[in-house]
């Protein structure tokens, strides 16, 4: 209210300043500096007029965001580097490492023993991109995909870095990136929530997940995220409890959106309204979220594509399958946190289980998109929180190893929503240790990601606290050479 | 003013008309010295003088002969004065620009013109000078040779200001909002559409037709591999070696670096740009798609070109209040992006679909060109409503009720581009009408009776349609996933109900009760699966077309008899003490990981005692141990198992020697049982005697090993 108020006498100022100075021309030209906007329709209206839309024809409808928890190793994954190999053993030069700073866990070491990869590289698809064996079926739909090796990012701990990829600021309390996806766009499907957070976890080390990362930050509640548990409830408190029926519960509902509203023209309070919205959306999320988490009517060919994990509930594989439906029924932000990809040691057991639990279900993902001719919509990211050190945090055996945190360049992919298929973007150096050309900040990343869904990062914006945030905070160039 | 001055400046007026006449008559056969040049390019900044002088003098001939001024001496004196000074001015500048213009670079139409305006002034500014008392130089005259002069100026500087600072230079910042169109990628030609509105923003405000510096001209494709003074601009393929590049890329203070300093400059990708065009031949002809996709330069080009062309919606939008009316629930209409006409209708819940809600959307029907009824009960007669949204781009028909015979009505959609019947009953007869619909760019036909043959016929007769056929079984079997144990405990008193599970419905499990693996004649299970004795569980899950899971393995353990007192004669090591000796009687094994606080451990020989209130009859005493090589973890070298009716009857009932783990052993969880007659029991010792000296491949070699248990069992 008071801010309505400001806003009001501002304008009452800027017409009266103008018509006491409507002197000539002069004045107007004054006026114009004083008041930028003057003559043109001013940009930060936009943002207000613009919600729930796209500010122009987007490329991608919604987002499904395959998070690899805990930073999965590029050298063992999309960054052949075979110069690993030839100098295994030896000392990471320090004109290589420039000083950068690493982790307390690997600071202290007397050496930094350069590691190559235990797992051969293949050459696949019309890019030839570098695969390695680690991910077979991912290497099958290469074709489909976007690999960006030349990912980079400020923090080097897993939550600062976590909470970077996720709202944009290292610090937490911002809103998530599907919360401003949801603020932007608005939601489909008014039966589902439009940010859904679905939790899975391998047997390798592994980094804890926070609901931080899917809050809402400063912005309406109405865009948290909403996370599905592997449980038999898989929304919690979405059930009626034993006894109530439905026409119990719509009865109920009436009365207390009736009492809300009361509050509501009392008060003014938006956040009562986006109570009433809520409740009434759990009570249509009673019939449409036990259809869309029944995978039991999936057909034979969809559990052998996905792998048969599929049909176990909390794993990466049900996940994937989840996130298909969801996101087939017009969520526009599914996120996922696959945990334990964080191999300080023992690097060469942990990767292949890590890899096998997410490979098959990660592509098959994109196949099951594509061949309902959702994949054009639908823009999927796979990827971590940064890479890992090209020399071995411990000591170095033949077939034993460990990777320290690395943030100056790592490897993830996307697919459909409008980004190139078939290409392999970015260079690094043989060391696999600094960019050489085309390093995608995760500044740029949100950028481009916001531009595919029709956003313009700079003019999604939200006040809080008499500032003008926006997920790019005030950086983030949209990175042309991955767009179609 | 003195007499004497004013006549040798009238004089040196008459000498700089003639000189100028002599320049221009043989300017082509002089050459000057270099000092000269100096003078010369002074001519910029001298050029001012005579502009306002001569103006001022012009605007007071004008009124020479109003008769307030005409009798005032001062006036008319002034006029005279201002009039030779501004004419010697004239000249002086007129030669200075002479001589300036030698210089090179200053061809062109702008140039020539310049210099006949301005020679043009000088002549007529003198020649009023000269006759303006003569009685025949009547005061209308004098009014149209100084408004004709102020005329000359005016053009003379500003064609001047266009040869120095570029034609346009004043209304640039109007028409620049006027970008010219950028070519759409797909009909860029790579020299055209992006070098050459390079070389024409950075390079041709110097290398043109009417400037030509360096005698270097960029206006057409001759020019430029003609090049200027300095040889070729480029060796095509070897831009190493060529002067372009090695002039862009000189440092900025360089005199021969180029763009000149102070003149915009060129970006990296510029740079790139052309280094990269020299690199593959410098060809003027080549469009940017022909480049190998990826290829760096098609990347480059692509940055300086528009993104591909978006569509424009010429239809006008729908009303506002129609579109929120139809949005509900279950159908959501909106628009594309804002200010889009262009509309997007998505359907959810296949219970609350019906075919009115479709036909309701006929108030909309220009507007939409997205319809996603995926999973609706969409049938055939439907199809007739959708068939009349003449805009419809995007179609998602899968999973609907459409047998195939309605098909056909999609043909009046002449915009459609992409249509997904995935999960449809449409054969290789019906599909046939996508021939009619000109614009389809992608067919989805993934789970359709359609047989891949049918759908390379098809690939075949519409090359310009993407056919995406979608994920096809090899026919290869899958391994299945492993049967999932419901049950959560392992020991048990007396027996136990085992249940089990598989995730996908019709898989069968078989089990073995004898520590082999199971195969596909081994017992099925059913669930009154009921264990009673120790034993290793292993089950395996089988299905037809499908692999047979891995073997899960189990170790389940009976404990008949809990005694009612148990103690330590020695207290275990104090890290690994558990919840004391009860913790051998809880039911909870240890794990793998031994600092998890379930494992009781001693680096010396064990003794624990057990005192039954009651006699029991035993018959069997086994012991839950972990053996971990890197640990220092050994299984005891003897065990010793005393019992009797009571503490002072006690004999030694059995004694068993471990085997001991070799080296490379991996750390197991092991049982060591000790059977022996049935004996009656009411106190009872054993005595794990530990590793004296750890074997030379431990951690501590010639150390005490420790011995670590978790539970003990009596049967």
């Amino acid at each position: 209210m008071e801010k309505e108020i400001i806003e009001n006498s501002l304008n009452i100022n800027r017409r009266k300043f103008l018509s006491q100075m409507s002197l000539g021309l002069g004045s107007v030209a004054l006026g114009s500096l004083l008041i930028p906007d003057l003559f043109s329709k001013p940009d930060d209206d936009v943002s207000s007029v613009m919600l729930g839309m796209p500010h122009f024809a987007p490329k991608a409808k919604r987002v499904i965001y395959l998070f690899q928890n805990g930073a999965p190793s590029q050298l063992e994954s999309f960054d052949y580097k075979p110069k690993l190999r030839e100098m295994a053993g030896q000392d990471l030069p320090e004109s290589v490492r420039m000083g950068q700073r690493l982790t307390g866990m690997s600071a202290f070491q007397a050496h930094f023993p350069l590691a190559g990869s235990v797992y051969d590289f293949q050459q696949y698809g019309k890019s030839r991109a570098w695969i390695s064996d680690l991910f077979p079926h991912t290497a099958k739909v290469v074709d489909d995909i976007c690999i960006i090796k030349t990912m980079y990012t400020e923090a080097i701990n897993h939550d600062p870095a976590l909470t970077f990829f996720q709202t944009g600021a290292q610090q937490g309390n911002r809103p998530s990136f599907g919360s401003w996806m949801s603020y932007g766009l608005g939601s489909e499907n008014k039966n589902l929530p439009a940010f859904c957070v679905l939790l899975s976890r391998g047997k390798g080390n592994g980094q804890g997940v926070y609901s931080k990362l899917w809050s809402n930050g400063f912005l309406d509640s109405i865009h948290q995220g909403v996370q599905f548990s592997s449980g038999e409830n898989p929304v919690l408190y979405l059930n009626d409890h034993a006894g109530i029926n439905k026409s119990d519960r719509r009865k109920m509902l009436d009365k207390l959106a009736e009492m809300n509203d009361i509050n509501y023209k009392q008060f003014g309070d938006p956040e009562i309204n986006t109570k009433i919205q809520q409740y009434e959306m759990a009570y249509r999320m009673q019939t449409a979220v036990p259809d869309i988490t029944d995978t039991s009517k999936e057909p034979d060919d969809i559990v052998k594509l996905y792998g048969p994990d599929c049909l176990v509930p909390g794993t990466y594989a049900a996940n994937c399958l989840l996130a298909r439906k969801l996101s087939e029924n017009g969520v526009r932000f599914v996120q996922l946190y696959h945990q334990g990809w964080d191999q300080h040691s023992n690097l060469p057991k942990d990767m292949p289980g890590q890899a096998k639990d997410v490979d098959q279900a990660s592509a098959a993902l994109i196949t099951d998109l594509k061949q309902r001719g959702l994949l054009d919509e639908t823009l999927v990211i796979w990827g971590g929180e940064f890479g890992r050190t090209n020399y071995s945090q411990g000591k170095l055996e033949k077939t034993n190893y460990g990777r320290d945190h690395h943030p100056r360049c790592f490897s993830i992919w996307m697919a459909g929503g409008g980004v190139k298929s078939g290409i392999v973007y970015g260079e690094t150096d043989e060391f696999g240790y600094n960019i050489i050309k085309d390093g995608i900040h995760v500044h740029d990343f949100h950028a481009t990601c916001l531009h595919l869904l029709g956003l313009n990062h700079e003019k999604l914006t939200y006040k809080s606290q008499g500032r003008r945030y926006r997920l790019t905070d005030l950086a983030g160039q949209v990175i042309d050479g991955i767009m179609a | 003013m003195n007499k004497t001055l004013k006549r040798i400046a009238e004089n040196f007026l008459f000498a700089a008309n003639i000189f100028i006449l002599f320049l221009l008559l043989f300017e082509n056969k002089m050459i000057f010295p270099a000092w000269l040049q100096s003078v010369g390019r002074m001519h910029p900044m001298f050029l001012h003088f005579p502009i306002v002088i001569l103006l001022i003098a012009m605007c007071m001939e004008f009124f020479r002969h109003k008769s307030t001024y005409s009798s005032q001496e001062f006036y008319q004196n002034f006029t005279t004065l201002f009039l030779l000074i501004g004419a010697i001015s004239a000249a002086i500048t007129v030669i200075m620009g002479l001589l300036l213009s030698k210089e090179n670079g200053y061809t062109g139409d702008a140039v020539m013109f310049h210099k006949w305006f301005g020679v043009g002034i000088v002549f007529i500014a003198s020649f009023i000078y000269w006759v303006r008392n003569k009685n025949f130089f009547t005061p209308l005259l004098a009014k149209i040779f100084s408004v004709v002069t102020v005329c000359c100026i005016i053009i003379g500087g500003h064609l001047g200001a266009n040869v120095t600072h570029g034609e346009n230079f004043v209304s640039t910042p109007f028409l620049s909002k006027k970008i010219t169109e950028k070519a759409p990628i797909e009909r860029a030609v790579l020299y055209t559409d992006v070098v050459q509105p390079l070389l024409a923003a950075k390079c041709m405000s110097c290398h043109n037709s009417e400037k030509a510096k360096g005698n270097l001209l960029l206006d057409n494709e001759a020019d430029i591999l003609k090049g200027g003074k300095n040889g070729k601009l480029f060796i095509p393929s070897n831009p190493r070696n060529s002067l372009l590049i090695e002039r862009i890329n000189l440092p900025e203070e360089e005199k021969k670096h180029m763009p000149l300093s102070g003149k915009p400059q060129l970006s990296d990708d510029e740079k790139e740009l052309l280094f990269r065009w020299i690199q593959t031949g410098a060809d003027f002809k080549k469009k940017v798609i022909d480049l190998p996709e990826g290829d760096s330069l098609r990347l480059i080009a692509a940055k300086f070109l528009a993104p591909p062309q978006e569509e424009e919606f010429t239809f006008s939008p729908a009303d506002e209040k129609t579109i929120h009316s139809l949005s509900n629930n279950y159908r959501v209409v909106y628009p594309v992006a804002v200010e889009s006409p262009a509309l997007i209708v998505d359907f959810y819940n296949r219970k609350q679909f019906t075919s009115k809600a479709l036909e309701e959307l006929n108030a909309v029907k220009k507007q939409i060109v997205t319809l996603n009824v995926n999973k609706m009960p969409v049938t055939d007669n439907d199809l007739k409503t959708i068939s009349q949204f003449e805009n419809l781009r995007i179609l998602n028909l899968n999973f609907t009720d459409i047998t195939g015979n309605g098909l056909q009505q999609l043909s009046a959609l002449k915009y459609l581009k992409s249509l997904s019947i995935s999960g449809d009953k449409i054969d290789n007869k019906n599909i046939a009408v996508i021939n009619k619909i000109k614009s389809l760019k992608e067919v989805f036909v993934w789970n359709t009776p359609l047989k891949t043959d049918d759908i390379n016929a098809l690939k075949n007769e519409n090359k310009n349609i993407v056919f995406v056929e979608g994920y096809i079984n090899d026919g290869k079997p899958t391994q299945l996933n492993n049967p999932i144990l419901l049950t959560t405990k392992y020991i048990f008193s007396d027996t136990i109900h085992l249940a089990l599970k598989h995730p996908i419905p019709g898989t069968q499990i078989r089990y073995t009760l004898d520590n082999t693996d199971p195969d596909s004649v081994s017992v099925l299970y059913k669930d009154d699966l009921v264990l009673d004795k120790t034993l290793t569980f292993k089950a395996r899950a089988f299905k037809e077309t499908w692999l047979p899971s891995d073997s899960i393995v189990y170790d389940f353990y009976k404990s008949g008899y809990k005694p009612d007192t148990v103690f330590f004669a020695d207290l275990p090591a104090d890290k690994y003490k558990a919840d004391g000796a009860k913790s051998l009687f809880d039911n909870k094994t240890g794990e793998l990981n031994f600092g998890l606080g379930k494992w009781i451990g001693f680096q010396k020989d064990m003794e624990v005692f057990m005192q039954f209130n009651k006699p029991v009859k035993l018959h069997s005493v086994a012991l839950h141990m972990l053996k971990n090589i890197g640990g220092d973890i050994y299984p005891p070298t003897l065990i010793q198992v005393w019992g009797g009716i009571n503490k002072t009857h006690l004999k030694l009932l059995q004694t068993i020697k471990p085997i001991m783990p070799g080296n490379g052993d991996i750390s197991s969880l092991f049982l060591e049982e000790c059977k022996f007659a049935p004996t009656n029991i009411g106190y009872i010792k054993i005595i794990a005697t530990s590793v004296k000296n750890v074997p030379k491949f431990g951690t501590s070699p010639n150390k005490k090993g420790w011995i670590f248990t978790d539970e003990i069992f009596l049967n």
